[in-house]
């Protein structure tokens, strides 16, 4: 393997700019991560604009350092007051809140915090090796390939996420109709435009993620008062003994592995791999009592594996063009912005961007584990500010912010009618998370099926019979049916009446706040 | 997956709003399924072309008759579904909070964007967050100073603006 | 007949739950502890824990008096937090500690214990930290 590119992109990360944008991404996600409210993917989603003064590189260092500096910030509200301030925080509160109450909050923080450190390092190692790899592969692809691809991510997404997934497949499908409005690539008719010559241009992709990731979220916080007000915990010493240490090395070792490997996946992402990783942890426990106790495997597994995950998610978009989870698609949108198509030529063809975006993140995963184990005093004292004084702020910097797109109007009140859209959808139960994952990937599937619909002559069975684009095609049949499928396999064995399920599914106990 | 602990349902009690009963999700789901046929309406009319020159209508076409056949699956089906939350007065606050978005967005062209964001801030704070008179002034005028420095000082961002 | 008395972990805290301590011996009445935080952040460093109410509770029986902590949230209206308290629990009087507090911070912030003095339909007894 050719290291020299990699260099080159620990050059680009060094660059004070790219540091300082990389400190800010971090230092961001880390207060989110702390207050309860907004999540990374609405924070990325209204400093979207951002990316536009500044160049690409920098500018998904920094949204990426929100992404994964949240996962560390997540874990002090879990520990300290039992507020998960990200749905991949969730289980971490059961033995960090546990351990809190013994008075080893420090413990607890100082675990997750050497874990996630850990665990996004072996990840980031991973991407490094894997990414070019998995980029190689791909560059053979060709419209139907990526037309399914494109298909699975949505599919996937739109099934493991959380909530009912009827709905979710709806919103998706809603997301690939709004992509279609605007003139037609291929004959130049003017779709679902209604005369507009705003509309004719297409919807963009500013808009929609702001409004419907950031402003429905600041809209939807109006209404949930937090009714709880708790005493300023003690947190002692952070630095945990050699006797925690070595309890949690075999929980960090496989929550590094168990997140790698579900980040990766379309729709896995944090929250899953968290869960997975604490269930696995306690299943594999010679006394699985001890779980919700205080066990401080129980904190390393799913910090560890949540921050494993988050860099992993990275790998589908770098390589393959396809955003992992939501986040990602608003990732891929900045990218696109910027003129960056991602996908398997970013390495040869933007080997600045690809290198110093993933070279950056051993930097960023450095800066949290300072930011979380000295000075994690300064984060706790953040929990004190009311997030009523932060709502006008953040509601500010949107707007605004869309308005400096494009100098238009008309953005603000998109920005509006999508929040708007995004608050009534999460009141309804329906995730906006694969409205704007489809959005983004809707014009790539439309375009590559109808590229391939030209190559194969108007035959729709061509994408069946080509290798790839077939075997996606099965996995997409597998994931659209599995719930007809794990019903008839569940409904075999004869129905215990009393009891609960042998497997029920996951289903993490807070609702995703935009993942 | 077992992770059974009375901590797991607390978490879950604490956010959990009470859930909204059948009528709002009827009716999402009809909305949903009113979008599916309006769609593929409009995208029929467009023209659906041939599988060998497929017609800018065919593939909005297409989603459109997946929204609509998933939704009438939900107006069916989602009747006992309890995902959706109840409506409460406090939903008057995001209403509230959405007119004065509106208002910025109507006014900023207008009048610029300092007296309608200090507007803004001062009501969010004032009524949606309950902060003292006293604060609510304090901290609205120094947001739209910062913002001020900000936009039009240091990123001279082109933001109408009265000053 | 209760005492209310206003307590904030700090010195003037302290001194008004010693006061308050003292009526309650005097006239033989129950005294509710308030220490009502603000609603809103998710900690507020004014909110005494567990084992520090207990701490409190455990002074009022060294004193021989009844007592209870009640933790109301308040919002922009610590005063008639107070107001509905004397209501609820039939108070004769509150007890509150004040600090000094220069100019400039009482017109940023306000000043919680004269509105208190303003709007309380009972007597208030306010008092300094021990020096």
């Amino acid at each position: 393997m050719d290291i020299s590119p990699i260099l080159d992109g620990f050059g680009i990360v060094l660059e004070p700019s790219n540091l300082i944008y990389c400190l800010i991404g971090v230092i961001v996600g880390m207060l989110i991560g702390v207050l309860p409210g907004l999540g990374p993917g609405a924070t990325i989603a209204i400093l979207l604009p951002i990316t536009y003064g500044i160049g690409p590189v920098s500018a998904i260092i920094m949204l990426a350092g929100i992404f994964y500096g949240a996962q560390y910030g997540g874990t002090i509200t879990s520990v300290l007051l039992r507020l998960p301030g990200e749905a991949s925080s969730v289980v971490t509160v059961f033995d960090g809140f546990a351990l809190a109450r013994k008075g080893k909050a420090g413990t607890a923080l100082g675990i997750a915090a050497i874990g996630s450190f850990i665990g996004g390092t072996v990840s980031i190692l991973g991407l490094t090796l894997l990414a070019p790899i998995v980029a190689g592969f791909a560059l053979d692809f060709g419209p139907p390939e990526y037309a399914a691809l494109g298909v699975l991510g949505v599919l996937l997404i739109s099934s493991i996420g959380n909530g009912n997934k009827l709905k979710a497949i709806i919103a998706a499908a809603v997301g690939l109709l709004i992509a279609t409005v605007g003139r037609d690539t291929f004959t130049g008719a003017e779709r679902f435009t209604f005369g507009s010559l705003n509309l004719a241009e297409g919807i963009d992709f500013i808009p929609i993620a702001m409004g419907l990731f950031g402003l429905s979220e600041i809209l939807y916080n109006l209404e949930e008062r937090h009714n709880q007000v708790h005493a300023p915990a003690k947190v002692g010493n952070v630095w945990p003994s050699r006797k925690d240490l070595g309890q949690a090395k075999g929980a960090i070792g496989r929550g590094s592995l168990i997140g790698f490997l579900l980040g990766v996946l379309p729709g896995g992402g944090a929250t899953l791999s968290s869960l997975a990783a604490y269930a696995f942890e306690k299943r594999r426990a010679k006394q699985p009592e001890r779980f919700g106790k205080g066990a401080v495997e129980g904190v390393a597994a799913p910090e560890t594996a949540n921050n494993a995950a988050a860099t992993s998610s990275f790998i589908p978009l770098l390589t393959l063009g396809i955003p992992a989870n939501a986040t990602m698609a608003l990732i891929f949108g900045a990218l696109l912005i910027q003129g960056i198509q991602p996908g398997p030529q970013l390495v040869t063809e933007h080997p600045d961007v690809f290198w110093g975006v993933i070279n950056s993140m051993y930097i960023g995963n450095i800066l949290l584990l300072i930011m979380s184990i000295p000075m994690v005093g300064v984060f706790v004292k953040i929990l004190r500010v009311r997030p009523a004084i932060l709502a006008p702020i953040t509601v500010l910097i949107t707007l605004l912010g869309a308005y400096t797109v494009r100098n238009q109007v008309y953005d603000i009140f998109l920005v509006i009618g999508f929040g708007l859209l995004g608050y009534l959808m999460k009141k309804l139960g329906f995730e906006p998370g694969p409205l704007v994952l489809a959005f983004v990937l809707g014009p790539m599937i439309e375009n590559s099926s109808r590229q391939s619909l030209l190559i194969f002559g108007g035959d729709p069975t061509g994408f069946f019979t080509r290798p790839i684009s077939g075997t996606v095609l099965a996995l997409v049949l597998v994931v659209a049916l599995w719930p007809l499928i794990s019903k008839a396999v569940r409904r075999k064995p004869a129905p215990v009446p009393a009891g609960p399920p042998a497997d029920p599914p996951v289903e993490p106990p807070v609702e995703e706040k935009t993942p | 997956m077992p992770i059974t602990d009375p901590l797991e349902e607390e978490v879950a009690e604490e956010t959990r709003p009470p859930h909204a009963g059948p009528v709002p999700q009827v009716v999402a789901a009809l909305v949903a399924l009113a979008v599916g046929v309006a769609g593929a309406i409009g995208s029929f009319g467009l023209g659906l072309g041939e599988l060998t020159h497929p017609g800018p209508g065919l593939w909005p076409f297409a989603i459109s008759i997946v929204i609509a056949v998933l939704s009438l699956t939900l107006v069916v089906t989602g009747r006992g579904l309890q995902d959706a939350e109840r409506f409460s007065k406090a939903t008057l606050l995001t209403a509230a909070g959405l007119v004065t978005l509106i208002l910025l967005a109507a006014l900023l062209p207008l009048i610029g964007f300092e007296i309608p964001s200090l507007l803004l801030v001062c009501v969010w704070l004032r009524w949606l967050g309950k902060e003292s008179w006293r604060s609510s002034i304090v901290i609205s005028i120094v947001t739209v100073a910062a913002f001020y420095l900000l936009f039009v000082l240091l990123l001279q961002v082109p933001l109408p603006r009265l000053i | 007949m209760t005492i209310l008395v206003g307590y904030l972990p700090t010195p003037e805290g302290d001194a008004a739950v010693e006061a308050g301590l003292r009526e309650g011996a005097l006239r033989s009445e129950r005294v509710v502890i308030v220490n009502s935080p603000r609603r809103g952040a998710p900690v507020d460093e004014h909110k005494i824990d567990d084992d520090a109410s207990a701490a409190l509770l455990a002074r009022a029986r060294a004193a021989g008096v009844d007592a209870e902590v009640r933790q109301p949230l308040h919002d922009d209206d610590l005063a008639e937090t107070f107001e509905s308290l004397v209501e609820e629990t039939g108070g004769t009087l509150i007890v509150i500690g004040l600090r000094h507090r220069s100019l400039v911070g009482k017109f940023i912030l306000g000043s919680e214990a004269q509105r208190i003095l303003m709007e309380a339909s009972v007597p208030v007894l306010t008092v300094k930290a021990d020096r």
